[in-house]
């Protein structure tokens, strides 16, 4: 069982590379399980299967180098954040779910007024304004050494913070920011922690107000920190014992085994059923399905990616059968700079219709239907089509920019000076750069040949990318694969662009890793921007650094797909589709589907044994 | 011997130093940037930078090692980098989990094995030898994963006997040794590839013995064939089979990534595989240091063990 949360980047994009992806119109099945039919009944234990999840840390603000985004699997019941993402099978805001009962924006959307719901920590104390203002002040101590942090946003962008009640918080922004994008990437990252308990910079010392200045902030978040990485403690420390959501945690240990219990006190609507939820690590794919297929006591388990063709026996074992979008995007990057071994791919990967070229010899659908048996977003541009209907431009929705076409991507190398070669390689014959020509950097007789490098050891990336390779070649464009391991990749792999493309990390021309974790924003910000940390390849456009802004600061609701469009018909990354979670679950079990990318078997208070009709 | 012991202590030691080196030079040229690899892809450089100075990497690779040394010999291993734990502790947790499982399976394989080879070398060149040679070496040579995943199939999926992995929440010898039906599997797959090796070294070493004029002098004096199997081809037929024990420590230190990945057994196999490809290399180290004491101690144990069974070779080194 996987979690791809905004804070799980890191670890999300590892787990990706074995179990992804999303559903889509175009050949993807929309399956939200099977109806349960039945009395529901209380009480009863979960046994939820977890594939190579370890969590290491308690405490909920994980440090900048603690990247392990499974943490938040871990805490998320246990310390929800101030906006709950997902509703239904939608990603969008839960108010319900929330901690918030209003969130206004004010002033040219530069003041937050964030009115908390009367809502208690397990311990009975009312949750308040200064378990906010406890986070806020921590954070803004601490902001380099908080992994949530994106440079130049929460806490550095906040000019003040105002209690003017017990239940009433005012956010004095330095700027003005979109609301539906502060919302939902900003304020969705941040969970209300409890003062009363935390605020200690030992393990006996004395509740204080420490966090009030700088040093004592410091002390504090180094404290809890510390003491949030062991262990032993997680599930009998009595500082972890203090939680605001649905579960306490009643056993941990270090193979990644944890069992939550209900928080009896539990403020919010969704009280637990079930008596407990245990989280069962498997060390990898294979021992989770022998122990599936061998009828023993999994409640709920994701199937791997190589095993789909297994789901009629899971059902012939007493399964049902759902699956969840990915929240994140399939990409096969472009390295736009001729640097080292890139020298003469660069060039090419620079043309606009080149890329345009490659993208309309990409198969999706059928990559979609063939490798990934339908459980797969179609991959259609930046944003996955069943990511929710407020985040789908119409263009997206009707295939994007550039469906499958041998015959366009012909027509297209060939108006710009290629002799193309079907099932060889093409090579320029119109050197120059003009509108006909091969274009800048690109001498005459240079080869359309590209090396795609790509995470090894999941046979689906070995078909796709094979599939891929097969369209290109038949289309006039070489390509060879290499398959490396992942972190060999990513250690491998730099941010090449105009400030810095060392020869060391930016050799490769194009390059698979799996997906990239989306906020639950899915904007471009961090991926395609000028100089943003995610644009591997060196994409610039200041056009899209202007529609990127305007869906951060902008105040129009038009300006997502403005972004949206413009980015899928750009191909700073090449789309391909991304590959669902699968996941199956006891026939009598129910309350998990409909379910959102976000809080995908992650929410057991909505989960309940039903009694078979009589 | 005390002195013979003492070199080989000073020899053991200067391996072990040599391997920590070799392992620690190694590494350290691996390509790619660790904080990368650990933090992912949109690691900041101020992340990365941050990471360096946390765990020392922005020192020169001399010093980091001094360094290492030092706290190695305070019994510090270091914190992995990945799963934010003491070497020391992850290590102490898997170690003895594999002891059990992989010192069962080897016993179980010696067990069978040597009476086995033993049986066998009496039948030399007859039909039940060679059955018995073609199933051990057939079973050698299958891929552990392959008879894992087909005794799996029957055994768990298809007749729902056994159940095909350690559940999750079991981490202690007391709690695994408590659920004993889960080592089952894992035992005698583990048991299958050794078998092969010890029934086949006794096989050879005792065809040896039996043609040795002793063995041909007792069986002249009327000792009965039993005593002449039990009392003196056993003891005489098991030297190559001790240097194999031997040798099987660092197996058993080291773990057994396949058995463990397919058991759901998270063992110090697994600890290492995961380590490797994750650059984590605190536990690198610690796991290549660990099992290279395991491997000097298991050569010393070897050669004592030859002085203790042959009085011949004791006498030729004191």
């Amino acid at each position: 069982m996987r979690k791809t949360h905004r804070l799980a980047a890191a670890a999300a994009a590892v787990s990706l590379s074995i179990v992804i992806a999303a559903c889509g119109n175009s050949g993807g099945k929309i399956n939200t399980g099977k109806a349960v039919h039945g009395t529901p009944i209380n009480g009863g234990t979960v046994t939820v299967a977890e594939v190579g999840v370890s969590p290491n840390l308690i405490f909920p603000l994980d440090p900048s180098t603690n990247s392990n985004g499974y943490n938040v699997n871990l805490t998320e019941g246990m310390w929800p954040f101030l906006v709950y993402i997902g509703d239904g099978a939608s990603s969008a805001v839960n108010p319900q779910e929330s901690l918030y009962s209003s969130l206004t924006y004010s002033q040219n959307d530069s003041v937050i007024t964030i009115v908390l719901k009367p809502w208690r920590w397990s311990d009975g104390v009312p949750i308040t304004s200064r378990d906010f203002t406890f986070v806020y002040n921590l954070l803004k101590a601490n902001y380099n050494n908080w992994l949530g942090y994106t440079p130049g946003l929460f806490p550095v962008d906040v000019k003040s913070v105002l209690t003017p009640n017990a239940h009433t918080v005012v956010l004095d922004l330095k700027r003005s920011y979109n609301p539906q994008f502060y919302t939902d990437d900003q304020l969705s990252l941040i969970p209300l922690l409890p003062q009363h308990a935390w605020d200690r910079t030992s393990q006996n010392g004395k509740v204080g107000n420490y966090d009030e200045t700088s040093s004592g902030a410091k002390a504090v978040y180094n404290f809890l920190q510390k003491v949030g990485t062991k262990m032993s403690g997680f599930a009998t420390n009595p500082l972890w014992q203090v939680v605001d959501g649905p579960w306490k945690l009643a056993a941990f240990n270090s193979s990644g085994y944890y069992a939550w219990v209900p928080n009896k006190n539990y403020s919010g609507p969704d009280k637990p059923r079930l008596t407990k939820v245990e989280w069962t690590p498997f060390t990898d794919d294979t021992a989770e399905m022998n122990t599936l297929r061998s009828g023993t006591s999994l409640d709920l388990a994701g199937v791997p990616a190589n095993d789909l063709k297994q789901i009629p026996q899971l059902e012939a074992e007493g399964y049902s059968v759902f699956q969840v979008p990915t929240p994140g995007m399939a990409q096969i990057l472009p390295n736009l700079w001729p640097t080292g071994a890139n020298a003469a791919a660069g060039p090419l990967l620079r043309q606009l219709y080149i890329r345009q070229a490659l993208e309309y010899l990409i198969n999706r659908s059928q990559l979609v239907s063939k490798v990934f048996g339908g459980y797969a977003d179609p991959g259609n541009g930046p944003v996955p089509v069943s990511y929710g209907k407020q985040w789908d431009s119409p263009l997206e929705k009707a295939g994007g920019p550039y469906p499958y076409s041998p015959a366009k991507a012909d027509a297209l190398l060939k108006a710009h000076g290629w002799k193309v070669v079907p099932n060889g390689i093409s090579t320029c014959t119109s050197p120059g750069t003009g509108a006909a020509n091969c274009g800048a950097g690109i001498p005459a007789g240079d080869q359309l040949q590209f090396q795609l490098l790509y995470g090894s050891g999941t046979a689906a990336f070995d078909q796709q990318n094979a599939a891929i390779q097969s369209s290109e070649d038949a289309g006039g464009i070489h390509i060879t694969l290499k398959a490396e391991p992942f972190d060999t990749l990513v250690s491998t792999t730099g941010t090449c662009n105009q400030q810095s493309h060392p020869a060391s990390a930016c050799n490769w021309g194009l390059q698979q890793f799996g997906y990239i974790p989306y906020t639950s924003d899915p904007s471009g910000a961090g991926n395609f921007n000028t100089d943003a940390i995610g644009n591997y390849g060196g994409y610039a456009s200041p056009q899209m650094d202007r529609l990127i802004n305007a869906t951060e600061y902008g105040s129009s609701s038009a300006a997502f797909f403005a972004y949206e469009d413009y980015a899928a018909q750009q191909l700073p990354w090449l789309w391909i589709p991304l590959q669902s979670g699968v996941f199956v679950y006891k026939k009598n079990l129910a309350g998990i589907t409909p379910t959102d990318p976000f809080q995908a078997t992650l929410n057991p208070e909505s989960w309940y044994y039903t009694k078979p009709a009589s | 011997m005390t002195w013979y012991l003492i070199r080989r202590v000073g020899q053991a030691a200067a391996v072990v130093l040599g391997v920590l080196i070799l392992t620690f030079i190694l590494i350290h040229n691996e390509p790619g940037s660790t904080a990368r690899a650990i933090l992912g892809l949109k690691a900041t450089p101020a992340r990365v930078a941050l990471f360096d100075h946390l765990y020392g990497l922005d020192k020169p690779i001399y010093q980091q090692f001094v360094i290492y040394v030092k706290n190695v010999v305070h019994g510090n291993l270091g914190t992995s980098y990945q799963l934010q734990q003491p070497v020391s502790t992850l290590i102490a947790e898997r170690l003895p989990r594999d002891a059990v499982l992989l010192g069962i399976s080897t016993l179980l394989a010696l067990v069978v094995g040597v009476p086995m080879g033993i049986y066998q070398a009496l039948r030399h060149n007859m039909f039940v030898d060679d059955v018995l040679s073609g199933t051990w070496f057939t079973l050698y040579s299958a891929p552990d994963f392959m008879e894992a995943l087909l005794l799996i199939a029957l055994v768990c999926v298809q007749f729902h006997w056994l159940q095909p992995n350690f559940p999750g929440g079991i981490t202690s010898v007391g709690g695994i040794l408590a659920d004993w039906r889960a080592l089952i599997l894992p035992v005698v797959v583990l048991a299958i590839n050794t078998v092969a090796g010890f029934s086949q070294y006794a096989r050879s070493s005792a065809i040896q013995q039996l043609a040795a004029d002793y063995i041909r002098v007792v069986r002249a004096k009327g000792v009965p064939e039993r005593l002449v199997v039990l009392r003196h081809l056993l003891r005489n037929s098991l030297l190559p089979v001790v240097t194999i024990l031997g040798l099987s420590l660092p197996d058993i230190v080291g773990g057994a990534i396949i058995a463990e990945a397919i058991f759901n057994f998270p063992g110090m196999g697994l600890l290492f595989w995961q380590a490797a490809l994750s650059h984590d290399f605190p536990i690198l180290l610690g796991t290549t240091l660990i099992v290279g004491v395991a491997a000097v101690v298991g050569n010393l144990l070897a050669d004592v063990a030859y002085g203790v069974l042959d009085p011949r070779i004791r006498y030729a080194r004191t």
